[in-house]
């Protein structure tokens, strides 16, 4: 690839950044590539060495805080017109209702993400809550001067879940918050793409 | 590495590698090469990051027509290297109590 073939995709995939910001890093790499090139290699040599234009993107979505890429997405690129200003007040009883939904929506599918994690949660807390019953009908039956061993047994495989399951927990947890984290810097990298593709 | 820790690594090599002389983007991704790879992408937020922190300043230069930036340290810049020395050293302290493996 030349160079200004790498900087005008490169430019289209970040489009959603701030304006300043994509000359920057344009300008940046430009320099890049160019220094490569004085220094003897082939322009499309350079270009490669850059990396992908996707992976940049990548990089950036890792970096950048979600807040300040959805602020950018949401600013008006223009001064707003009265106009628009009392249709946005009379449209109130329309899309604020549309704007919560959203909303929920986006924090459903955020909780779904954790639902099997909350499904490992409530098991461990069924075994411990096993567990405790199963000691307190040991102990209420003993002191009613009846040996049953039933209880305690149940009460003692109820601890070894805990214990097992717990490292399950742990386990899913962490592997729950890396994916979440891809999916945000997944969600993140098509912001800052504004659609390009 | 954590990533707290690498980037406040990060950050002082890059410091590191323009204290004595005003260096440019590709230059100082050579001149670490021996000791950390650095992307393009990374060096990007980490020279973002120190000019923000105003620990370095840029200037665009003309060099064989066309405009390179060069990267020079504050006061401040040099003051984050010494910092991150004298933090080093206690740093060092625990790495050899954890090395030694050695219980008072």
């Amino acid at each position: 690839m030349k160079k200004e073939e790498f900087l005008r995709e490169l430019r289209r995939n970040l489009a959603g950044l701030p304006k300043d910001e994509i000359d920057n890093r344009v300008d940046f790499y430009a320099e890049m590539i160019e220094d490569r090139i004085d220094e003897g290699l082939e322009e499309e040599e350079a270009v490669a060495q850059i990396g992908s234009v996707d992976d940049i993107v990548n990089d950036i979505a890792k970096d950048t805080h979600i807040v300040k890429l959805i602020k950018e997405k949401v600013k008006p690129k223009r001064q707003i017109k009265t106009w628009e200003i009392v249709l946005l007040v009379l449209g109130f009883p329309l899309w604020f209702p549309l704007a919560v939904t959203g909303i929920l929506l986006c924090a459903v599918g955020y909780l779904l993400i954790w639902i099997f994690d909350i499904a490992a949660y409530a098991i461990e807390c069924a075994f411990g809550a096993s567990f405790i019953a199963g000691l307190i009908a040991f102990f209420a039956a003993y002191s009613d001067g009846v040996t049953n061993y039933l209880p305690l047994g149940i009460a003692v495989a109820s601890l070894g879940g805990v214990f097992a399951f717990y490292n399950v927990c742990v386990v899913m947890t962490k592997g729950t918050f890396r994916v979440s984290k891809r999916i945000v810097t997944k969600i993140k990298a098509k912001i800052i793409k504004k659609g390009s593709n | 590495m954590d990533a707290q820790l690498r980037r406040g690594v990060l950050d002082v090599c890059v410091l590191v590698a323009i204290k004595n002389k005003d260096s440019y983007g590709y230059k100082i991704i050579k001149d670490l090469k021996p000791v950390l790879e650095l992307s393009e992408s990374t060096l990007y937020t980490i020279l973002k990051r120190l000019e923000e922190g105003n620990m370095l300043v840029v200037r665009s230069v003309e060099f064989e027509g066309r405009l390179r930036k060069y990267y020079h340290i504050t006061r401040r810049g040099l003051e984050r290297i010494e910092e991150f020395k004298e933090e080093l050293t206690e740093l060092m302290k625990v790495y050899s109590f954890i090395a030694e493996e050695r219980v008072l």
